[in-house]
């Protein structure tokens, strides 16, 4: 009843981002109505790792900057926890500019309990791993 | 809890989730006709507002857009609710999958979610599932990209009901309340698919496409652009946008296709729809010669030749454009 439809190739390759499981797609079925297919694409993989690789090397700066003195270890915790500086802030309820401030290591040292606190729920940490920064 | 619960795995949460709710309260529709008679195919390429200092670009409608215009077209009501605390929006959820025995839709975010896997895990608030149960402190989870149902602790699906930051759900639950007894598919669908049209065939530069063309006009900047890095993350988080929070490989586009092959069932133009659905399911594959391209770009940076890519996506918006163009006259 349906027009053939061109058949689309289901790719059926590997995808470790998902922890072995499948995602679905509509496809046309031999009688070209479409239906679901599970597939595996690499080409997702490889763009969620970069993603996610990304993340690794924002830490990786944090950290260098950290021993410099440099950043403070909100930043870490920002790129640990895949923030950018507008969810760090609409979590904590900062300014995005106060949250810049704060992840500079020389504003940090002025912080008080009170707005550390609202980091370390942010990270769903202890206080004290924010204040005892101990990961360089 | 729902001992008769099915659950199924689909393509896109939000329309997987209408689907099913709409499916269980009493009015079958499928995942395709969930997409398409909400009109929600759509692109956007939005290059001020940022992601992660990237562009914002979306190949479907706003989260909630289904929610919202589900009930518009079908005429169901639904129980819609954001609250401002946590207690009180568990306490709801839990008074109405335990002792009221429903099926109820929510909004989440992704990265508090601990059944998910850990590269899946970003900050995407726009999440839905279904929660049909509770035992223990553990809410029974139908998540519809997963293949099975998972459970997951009451305190931890709390936070991600909360989580904060674009698109916050406020513990967003839904679920229909009042189906009514004749819905006018034919007439709803036709409304939908001519809005949809006239959507991705507006002459605002940013939407539909025009932003298709935008966007590629601004990845053959990217051959300038000497920050590598950048360019490898822009071109992957394209794809991101496209495939991973979409769904499959240009899976927008296929999911109306499918749409509008179940349209032809009613009494519409089959010739147009017919003709539209081909050309839409050939711009999906373009998309992921296109999503690929941009992968194979991303990998051999050094060497890139944005030309190809260009040329590509501008292919894919032709052919939608041929294709509204035809649905606009339906």
């Amino acid at each position: 009843m349906y027009k053939k439809m061109k058949k689309l190739e289901i790719p059926n390759e590997q995808n470790s981002t998902l922890d072995g499981k499948q995602k679905v797609m509509y496809a046309p079925n031999q009688n070209g109505e479409f239906e679901r297919f599970n597939y595996g694409s690499n080409v997702e993989e490889y763009a969620t790792k970069l993603a996610v690789k990304e993340y690794e090397i924002l830490k990786e700066q944090a950290l260098k900057d950290i021993k410099e003195n440099i950043s403070s270890p909100i930043r870490y915790y920002m790129y640990e926890h895949r923030m950018d500086l507008s969810t760090l802030a609409s979590v904590t309820g900062f300014f995005q500019f106060r949250v810049k401030r704060h992840l500079k290591a020389k504003h940090f040292k002025n912080l008080n309990n009170n707005i550390l606190q609202k980091y370390a729920d942010a990270f769903q940490i202890e206080l004290k791993e924010l204040k005892e920064f101990k990961q360089c | 809890m729902l001992n008769s619960f099915q659950h199924q795995q689909f393509a896109h949460c939000e329309s997987g989730v209408v689907s099913t709710l709409l499916t269980h309260y009493g009015v079958k529709i499928s995942e395709p006709m969930a997409f398409g008679i909400t009109n929600s195919l759509t692109f956007f390429y939005f290059p001020l507002v940022k992601l992660n200092g990237l562009p914002l670009i979306a190949y479907r409608e706003i989260p909630k857009n289904i929610i919202k215009n589900i009930e518009k077209r079908l005429g169901v009501k639904v129980y819609k609710k954001q609250y401002k605390d946590m207690i009180s929006a568990n306490n709801e959820l839990t008074e109405l999958v335990t002792n009221q025995n429903k099926l109820v839709g929510l909004q989440t975010s992704v990265y508090y979610l601990p059944y998910m896997p850990k590269d899946m895990r970003f900050h995407f608030n726009a999440h839905n599932l279904l929660v049909y149960g509770k035992e223990d402190g553990e809410y029974f989870i139908s998540d519809p990209v997963f293949e099975e149902t998972v459970k997951c602790k009451e305190k931890e699906l709390t936070i991600a009901r909360f989580a904060k930051g674009v698109f916050a759900p406020k513990g967003f639950l839904y679920y229909p309340t009042q189906i009514p007894e004749k819905i006018d598919f034919e007439k709803q669908i036709k409304k939908a698919i001519i809005k949809n049209a006239k959507s991705m065939t507006t002459p605002f530069p940013y939407a539909g496409i025009k932003g298709m063309k935008k966007l590629a006009s601004s990845i053959g900047k990217l051959q300038n652009n000497t920050d590598e890095r950048y360019v490898k993350n822009y071109l992957t988080h394209i794809v991101r946008m496209q495939e991973e929070i979409g769904t499959g490989g240009g899976g927008f586009r296929f999911l109306y296709s499918a749409f509008l092959q179940e349209a032809m069932e009613y009494n519409l133009n089959k010739e147009k729809l017919s003709k539209a659905s081909e050309l839409i399911t050939e711009s999906g594959d373009i998309l992921r010669e296109f999503a690929l391209q941009c992968v194979q770009s991303a990998k051999n940076i050094e060497r890139l030749d944005t030309t190809q890519i260009v040329k590509t996506l501008v292919e894919a918006s032709t052919i939608e454009e041929e294709a509204f163009k035809v649905l606009k006259t339906i």
